[in-house]
């Protein structure tokens, strides 16, 4: 039992909930609310840590009945890197949110005041559902959680309020039930088979083929939510056409939910079998190709960038399918290690771009050159983004990939080797885009004005990318952290 | 049993051929219609099947709400009438490929479905055993309502937020578009909600009360009250007018609000959030829910109004 009384995991779910109903009705304090309830979101985690790091896998059990009967609450390493990891995000998103939105209307958008005003609640409740996904121990609960997150993501998507922006959504959000469900009905199959919802009673389950079907239906649910090859038809739109804080919250955080969600059920149940992880692996290489090549054709900057989520998920898949030499109980962690690189550079680079479509006043990356006015810090922040991306060392993303060949070596799987090569050229190819538009002044037609001082707005991209890349040197403590409570059971 | 029997059989096919139908139309009001009346027999089905609970929820949100919300968007799509000359009747499917490729993949969905089925063992114990052991502790006696607001108090805390948030996200979206009152009734109408609405007050009132001890509760009244208010936005009892906001904003949130401050209230001393003391565990059930009946009887009427109030014109108020 806790000895703090409200536990802090339980605050850590709800505080962004009372900030959410306060920001939502209070709308000209919403910054402030939201800001104030990040805040205290992250010392909530801060606490859950410390109690982490004592026992190494804390549990409550919500109403005091404990599982099968109630539903627990249990965090461990992993859950833990990704609570910190979210409110890293949020409070970073959150810093570059004032100034997105400070402004006045768009041309073509909502008036300002308005995204302002709707842009916290939404967001709180996002981070309500991203804390609930990741200290569930319950299968029905992760999909009430995973519902909270898709209409939350939904309303951020489509905060832009442009034409583009509500096509996009509306697809989003058919995508998004269209897999809740899918969820929904392997949930209620595993519980037709086995009587019991929690994660404890999926670990003692007979393996059988109508327990496999159950488990295929969530795993395409999930899949879809996840933005796998060839259900990530939703994401490049919804992603490119949303604001920029608001795309760097759905890029680093909700793709991530499913696949953390693929994690868990991998870490509880008797799945999944060689063959799935192999399948998973197949339509991994298809998205690194894929979103690889549609990245390289992309007109406008945050389509590239959406793009090349939809392959760095695909890599992230490939690295749960390689089943190093002691299968997933060893390459989770790599996957663990590319979520987290993936969601601290995303952000950031979303940020950044975003940052550079307001400086500029258009994203179109064929003309990026042509630009006298020069963001000089956010266009830093890109390409620190994009080496982390890329995988150069010592960024965090090199890490990811670097544990995901070694392991891949070790277990002899080379094909895997060759497609996360093939993926590290494309994405060098399609930053280089992006990249050479920032350097090149050949095409600059009046005089340069490169310098117009610092903006808040441009601390937290850089913030967000420097530690894509320097987090890369503190590998060690991220991988002590990922390892306390030994997810997935074994000893490093 | 025979006849029973027979029921249940007829009742099977019509609700697969009312899916099968409402699928295959081509004109939306009528597709409408159809899933309405199948959502009546889907009530009727959960009712054969001894969940009342659903049955109830099924009635009022999936056949009664889900409906009049169709019904309201198709006639925003229409211009303010339901024939069909306005166009926006259902397109044609895209193409050979798309349709092609959807079947294979709702094929897959259906054999998956069918393997998990057929393949599942017969008779394992769900958690019922579980649920009769804790029920004198729950503070209520109908076992759906322990499981809602006691022992999975949490997942129904959730699913609360999910309104909240669609509520949000609605609010959000602003269309540019001038404000469409729903169409007016005549005068026949006017007498039916006189006497209607008094009764569907009392009824959901009823239900929320005896959700402790048989089937209703908060959803089920909720979606009743919800009923009320959209007869009362029909009938234009009820104007929507920016100087509502705050109040509307207020009750969106009520139930989500008072739901968890008093999950977090009852911890402390020994007891975790949403362990509810059992002394005063019935109390505490009725309040929150008596408070998310009017978060989810506001929401669904907001939902059906469709949009932020906004100031209207006195000649669009008096069309």
């Amino acid at each position: 039992m806790p000895e703090f009384a409200p536990d802090p995991m339980t605050l850590a779910i709800l505080l962004p909930l009372f900030g959410a109903i306060a920001a939502f009705l209070a709308p000209r304090a919403a910054p402030l609310i939201g800001l104030g309830a990040v805040g205290a979101m992250a010392a909530a985690i801060a606490a859950v840590g410390h109690a982490v790091a004592q026992a190494g896998t804390v549990t409550v059990p919500l109403g005091g009945w404990g599982a099968p009967l109630g539903i627990e609450l249990r965090a461990d390493g992993l859950a833990l890197a990704m609570l910190g990891l979210t409110a890293l995000i949020a409070l970073a998103v959150g810093l570059g949110a004032l100034s997105a939105f400070a402004g006045e209307a768009p041309a073509d958008g909502q008036p300002m005041p308005r995204q302002r005003a709707f842009f916290w609640p939404l967001c709180l409740l996002l981070l309500t559902g991203m804390n609930g996904v990741y200290l569930s121990a319950d299968l029905f609960n992760l999909y009430v959680m995973l519902e909270v997150i898709s209409l939350a993501a939904v309303g951020l998507a489509v905060l832009g309020g442009t034409v583009a922006a509500l096509r996009a959504g509306l697809a989003y959000m058919y995508a998004s039930l269209l897999g809740a469900l899918m969820v929904l009905l392997g949930v209620g199959f595993v519980y037709l088979q086995t009587g019991r919802l929690d994660f404890a009673g999926l670990a003692g389950a007979q393996g059988s083929p109508a327990l496999s079907a159950a488990f295929a239906l969530m795993l395409v649910g999930l899949a879809l939510k996840a933005a796998l090859f060839p259900l990530h038809f939703w994401l490049p739109e919804a992603h490119a056409n949303a604001t920029a804080p608001a795309s760097a919250l759905l890029s680093a955080l909700v793709v991530k939910a499913g696949l953390y969600i693929l994690l868990r059920l991998a870490e509880a149940g008797p799945f999944p079998g060689e063959a799935i992880l192999t399948l998973l692996g197949v339509l991994g290489t298809g998205a690194v190709l894929w979103g690889g090549v549609q990245a390289l054709r992309a007109e406008r900057l945050k389509l590239l960038v959406a793009w090349s989520t939809v392959a760095q998920i695909g890599l992230i898949f490939v690295a749960l399918a390689r089943a190093g030499t002691e299968g997933l109980s060893d390459s989770w962690r790599a996957a663990a290690l590319l979520i987290l690189a993936h969601a601290v550079a995303k952000a950031g680079m979303f940020l950044a771009a975003g940052r550079i479509k307001d400086v500029i006043g258009h994203d179109r990356i064929s003309e990026l050159d042509r630009s006298a006015v020069r963001p000089a810090l956010a266009q830093l922040a890109f390409a620190l983004a994009a080496i982390s991306l890329i995988g150069l060392p010592p960024s965090l993303g090199f890490i990811g990939k670097w544990s995901l060949m070694e392991g891949a070596m070790g277990a002899g799987n080379w094909h895997w080797i060759a497609v996360t090569m093939a993926g590290t050229l494309l994405s060098v190819a399609y930053f280089s885009r992006a990249l050479t538009g920032f350097l090149r002044f050949d095409r600059v037609r009046a005089p340069l004005d490169e310098h117009r001082g610092w903006a808040l707005a441009d601390a937290p991209p850089v913030v967000l990318a420097g530690l894509a890349v320097g987090l890369g040197l503190a590998a060690g403590p991220i991988l002590a952290v990922l390892d306390l409570g030994r997810p997935f059971g074994v000893t490093p | 049993m025979t006849v029973l029997l027979a029921f249940d059989l007829l009742l099977a096919a019509s609700i697969v051929g009312l899916a099968a139908a409402t699928l295959l139309m081509r004109d939306a009001f009528a597709m409408i219609v159809a899933f309405i009346v199948f959502g009546m027999l889907m009530a009727l089905g959960w009712a054969r099947l001894v969940a009342p609970d659903v049955a109830l929820a099924e009635v009022a949100i999936g056949a009664g709400l889900s409906g009049a919300l169709l019904l309201r968007t198709l006639a925003h799509l229409r211009g303010g009438s339901l024939s069909a000359q306005g166009g926006a009747s259902v397109s044609a499917p895209a193409n050979g490929a798309t349709q092609g490729v959807n079947a294979l993949l709702a094929g897959l969905a259906t054999c998956a479905l069918g393997l998990a089925y057929l393949g599942a063992p017969q008779n394992v114990p769900g958690l019922e055993a579980h649920v009769a052991d804790a029920m004198p502790e729950s503070g209520v006696t109908h076992p759906v309502t322990a499981v809602l607001l006691n022992f999975r108090a949490y997942d129904t805390l959730m699913e609360v937020v999910v309104l909240l948030a669609a509520v949000i996200v609605v609010w959000q979206v602003e269309r540019g578009l001038a404000e469409t009152p729903a169409p007016a009734l005549g005068t026949v109408y006017q007498g039916f909600a006189r006497v209607a609405l008094p009764v569907a007050v009392i009824a959901g009132g009823y239900l929320l009360w005896i959700g402790a001890e048989a089937p209703g509760g908060a959803f089920q009244a909720g979606a009743v009250l919800g009923a009320v208010a959209v007869l009362g936005l029909l009938s234009r009892h009820v104007r929507p007018a920016p100087a509502h906001r705050p109040l509307a904003r207020g009750a969106f949130v009520v139930g989500t609000a008072v739901f968890a401050l008093v999950a977090l209230g009852v911890a402390g001393a020994g007891r975790v959030a949403f362990e509810y003391p059992p002394a005063q565990a019935k109390t505490l059930i009725l309040l929150i829910e008596a408070m998310v009946t009017i978060s989810i009887a506001a929401t669904l009427a907001a939902l059906f109004h469709g949009r932020a109030p906004v100031a209207v014109s006195r000649e669009e108020t008096d069309r």
